[in-house]
């Protein structure tokens, strides 16, 4: 006899493909965004579009398009692309103890798939709701779901990208997504000085050759936030008198 | 060139991604290593706003005058309060269309 208390993969799948569309009221303007500017920072439409779903990653293949219509070394181009997708290591660590039983396909299946968006709505659901063998197909449903949306916009955004008006300033939509990110996401002294730090470097660097000053904010930002929470932390270490 | 650099930083993110549950990792990231992380979305995305919003179209620094400057500030407001992707695109572009229509 079955368990009834297991949930179904397509029960799994489909509570997935649910809970990720909220993020669609995000994913699918930004999408718009990166299309229409892969077309106008010169590259071809195929370009753009498969760059969608070969990097699949929004700020990064933001980041690409704008160095590369500027002429910077491939070789910093690519490195400023992988830095900004470090923070995907992160979430590829919370979330191995719910995906590494699983059998090899799988885990490139939900490796490729692995985005901020369905990250954040898969680890609620492995982590608050009842094991069930079947979960993965939650990540799946929201990684599909969010991989869909992300090429379509993509390939509307390259469609309609010369019939919009540039003073529609729809460029601007892309540093107000990531505003919508990072102002509820600065928690504490720690937050708040990677933020400034990466802020001030990205303002004073802009004649760095080569556009250096995106991946030397970033560094900056990091280091910045680390130091102050390592050193903000350490008298608290000491009182507690013992491991934690 | 752009298909290698395209195809090249596509196999690191995928690598990125599967990392931790390739088989070929630890089972837990350095706490120090973890730390640092924490902060790559809050600088990486701070580096591209603060240039896109403080700069204008002439490349220079501009605040008192500068629409986008006011229309951002509107933006940090609204995601504080509604945490909401869509309210916050919404109102800053429809404060800087209406800064640059009124003549601002």
């Amino acid at each position: 006899m079955p368990d009834k208390a297991v949930t179904s993969s397509k029960d799994e799948f489909w509570l997935g493909v649910r809970d990720e569309l909220p993020m669609m009221l995000g994913i699918i303007p930004f999408g718009l965004v990166f299309g229409v500017l892969g077309i106008s920072s010169g590259l071809t439409p195929l370009q753009t579009i498969l760059m969608s779903s070969i990097l699949f990653g929004g700020a990064s293949q933001v980041v690409f398009v704008q160095l590369w219509a500027s002429n910077v070394p491939a070789l910093v181009v690519g490195g400023s692309v992988s830095v900004i997708n470090l923070r995907h290591a992160l979430y590829s660590a919370s979330i191995a103890s719910h995906l590494r039983p699983l059998p090899l396909r799988w885990r490139i299946i939900l490796g490729y798939l692995l985005t901020d968006e369905a990250y954040a709505i898969s680890i609620r659901r492995f982590t608050n709701k009842p094991y069930s063998p079947n979960q993965h197909f939650h990540l799946l449903g929201a990684g599909l779901t969010l991989w869909i949306s992300w090429q379509c916009a993509t390939i509307t955004g390259v469609l309609a990208g010369t019939t919009i008006p540039p003073e529609w300033s729809l460029g601007f939509a892309i540093p107000l997504t990531f505003i919508a990110i990072v102002a509820p996401a600065i928690k504490s002294r720690a937050d708040l000085a990677a933020c400034i730090t990466a802020g001030t470097i990205a303002i004073t660097g802009q004649n760095l050759p080569f556009k250096t000053w995106i991946v030397l904010a970033a560094i900056g930002g990091i280091v910045a936030g680390w130091s102050v929470k390592t050193v903000t932390r350490r008298p608290r270490r000491q009182d507690a008198g013992g491991p934690s | 060139m752009i298909w290698f650099v395209i195809i090249a930083t596509g196999l690191i993110n995928f690598a990125t991604r599967i990392s931790m549950f390739s088989g070929y990792s630890p089972k837990q990231l350095p706490n120090w290593l973890e730390d640092a992380l924490s902060f790559v979305p809050i600088a990486v995305l701070t580096a591209i706003i603060a240039p896109a919003v403080l700069f204008n179209d002439a490349g220079m620094i501009s605040i008192v005058d500068n629409t986008r400057f006011y229309a951002a500030l509107v933006a940090i407001v609204i995601a504080l309060i509604t945490r909401s992707v869509l309210a916050t695109i919404s109102s800053g572009l429809m404060i800087l269309w209406a800064l640059t229509y009124s003549g601002f």
